[in-house]
């Protein structure tokens, strides 16, 4: 798969990053390497093996329904954001 | 042309577990400040791990059933990546690949039969508020737990589509595995609409209505779509895929973004869940706890109440519940497997006629007492029981009451200083009962009879003069204030007079 200014821009949108020509050059260089890096494992015949999707072998780990007094106070966690507003998190205009 | 639309269904269901979808956080936001139901899970701070609700699984199993569809013993999580405010983490964790419930399908009241392609579970985001220059984020609703029930494109008329959200809407009130309200967003439907020309084998493009929240809306907005699109397609011109809101007060849809560009969700499975391997046991054991639905009601009282007023009942699950509960402590069967939430399934028809006749006249109180009230909301959380109106249809039924009677005596079981007590007791404090009793009339006939102003009419009367028999039967009730039987009284003067 080749990287150019194009496919880091879609990236960097996808993830709403602004990204200056320079980095998009640099960012190129890398990503393309690391792509040759693993493509490596292309070399490797998978077509009667299971993908992996968990590396520990655990199954139905679930709680049960109870609502546990949570320690984290709104004041706190709220503070975390940049901005607030009316106990809610204030962001540039979306929609 | 002619064109014949072909409508797929997207729900979303929020289900009424107690804590969030990953955290041990309150679900139920309703009336609390924003941002009161959160935890750092929801926050999506480094080194916060999602925690499984068991609760979310037990529920889709019922949902699932609900609409006749297999459960997949095997299903687990995926993430959905998209940059948003209204979600911390970056993605949603949904179950892209292996849902938990498999296809199956959900049948209108008209019989028809619309496919269910597959739901699964996945966390809802938190909500945004939009002003001049800014937005504001609330997280309460961040990860509450959604099933999306996905249709196959089985619909093809507006009315279809209206029946078809409000079906599953009954189900899964039915099955107690949401709220429902439809006004807070509980049920949230995204319509796809594509025309194709009659007898043509190809579907045309279709455009999605994202995020309609009403029966109404659906129903209206896919009227909008096909005439929007007939003229497109009259014109030459070709519909465009596309994502449309709809407005409700224009009655119109319009464009959001377009999807020229195929969305880049980067799924990958999800590392910090294991995934779920149901046994069959555990899913039987699970299905049982359905409790009856709409179509085993339907089953049941189909024979017995009107079909319009048994469908205008069945939007209420309270009134269902106490008309199954009216029955059984009628034919004798108390309910004993326990269920989430309204009563076991059984749909043995009903067949004893006291039976029917005492299920016709509730039926009928609900439908057209009880819903005309204007505190009829207030009252559905607060119905008499299957007791109390057992004995309400008995005293009916024995001409205690007269129907005026029994509506008077039925809407008093409402009233906060008359809830709970009996219908006998209720009656005797309003006065109304009606006197039967053949004797205590026959006195109370001879005392009439005996007044000097009630001469005349008894001459007129046997000289043939039938309308007078009603003056008679008037003095006899005002004698009795009101609580002697009419039938009877006039079968009495009768007798005496010929």
């Amino acid at each position: 798969m080749e990287i150019n200014c194009e496919t880091v821009e879609h990236l960097a949108d996808l993830s709403n990053f602004s990204v200056s020509d320079a980095e998009n050059k640099s960012l190129q260089k890398d990503l393309s390497e690391i792509l040759k890096y693993i493509s490596q494992l292309d070399e490797v015949d998978v077509s009667d093996i299971e993908p992996t999707y968990q590396v520990f072998e655990m199954e139905n780990v679930w709680r049960e329904d109870e609502i546990l007094k949570q320690e984290a106070l709104r004041e706190d966690l709220l503070a975390l954001s940049k901005e607030q507003r009316d106990n809610q998190i204030k962001v540039p205009k979306v929609l | 042309m002619k064109y014949v639309p072909t409508i797929g269904i997207e729900c979303h269901v929020q289900l009424c577990t107690k804590t969030k979808l990953f955290s041990e956080v309150d679900n139920d936001a309703r009336g609390k400040e924003p941002n009161s139901c959160v935890s750092p899970v929801d926050y999506a701070l480094p080194g916060m791990l999602p925690r499984l609700n068991g609760a979310a699984i037990r529920y889709a199993i019922l949902a699932g059933r609900a609409m006749n569809c297999e459960i997949n013993a095997f299903s687990r999580f995926d993430r959905k990546h998209y940059f948003y405010p209204d979600s911390p983490k970056g993605y949603q964790i949904t179950q892209f690949y292996q849902p938990i419930i498999g296809p199956g399908f959900v049948e209108l009241p008209s019989g028809t039969k619309i496919r269910i392609n597959h739901a699964h579970l996945e966390g809802d985001a938190g909500k945004l508020t939009h002003f001049d220059s800014y937005s504001l984020v609330d997280l309460n609703r961040v990860d509450t737990p959604l099933i999306e029930i996905v249709s196959e494109p089985d619909i093809h008329s507006a009315h279809d589509a209206h029946d078809y959200c409000k079906e599953l809407w009954r189900l899964m009130c039915y099955a107690g595995v949401t709220y429902g309200d439809l006004y807070n967003g509980n049920m949230r439907f995204d319509v796809n609409v594509s025309l194709a020309p009659e007898g043509s084998s190809e579907l045309g493009t279709r455009a999605e209505v994202k995020n309609l929240n009403s029966f109404r809306s659906v129903e209206r907005a896919v009227e909008y779509e096909i005439s929007r699109q007939s003229k497109i397609l009259d014109d030459g011109s070709k519909v465009i895929q596309e994502t449309l809101g709809w407005n409700d007060a224009t009655g119109k849809t319009t464009g959001q973004r377009s999807k020229e560009e195929a969305k880049d969700y980067r799924y990958m499975p999800e590392p910090d869940l294991p995934p779920i391997n149901l046994s069959a046991e555990f899913i039987a054991e699970e299905s049982a706890k359905l409790p009856m639905m709409p179509n085993d009601y339907r089953e049941k009282f189909g024979g017995v109440i009107k079909d319009d007023i048994l469908e205008i009942l069945l939007d209420y699950p309270a009134l269902m519940t106490t008309l199954q509960q009216l029955e059984q402590s009628l034919s004798g069967h108390a309910s004993a497997r326990p269920v989430v939430t309204g009563e076991p399934r059984s749909s043995s028809v009903v067949t004893s006629g006291r039976s029917q006749k005492a299920l016709v006249l509730v039926a009928n109180l609900f439908a057209s007492v009880l819903l005309a009230e204007e505190k009829s909301a207030e009252y559905l959380n607060d119905l008499p029981t299957a007791a109390q109106l057992s004995d309400l249809a008995e005293m009916n039924e024995k001409k205690e009451l007269s129907s005026t009677a029994t509506k008077e005596v039925f809407l008093k079981m409402f009233d906060p200083g008359m809830r709970g007590k009996d219908a006998r007791t209720i009656a005797k404090e309003l006065g109304v009962v009606q006197e039967n009793d053949l004797g205590a009339l026959e006195a109370i006939v001879d005392a009439v009879l005996a007044k000097p102003e009630t001469q005349k009419a008894q001459e007129d009367f046997r000289n043939g003069e039938e309308k007078v028999i009603g003056f008679l039967v008037g003095q006899v009730m005002k004698e009795s204030h009101g609580k002697a039987n009419p039938s009877a009284v006039q079968e009495i003067l009768r007798k005496k007079l010929s």
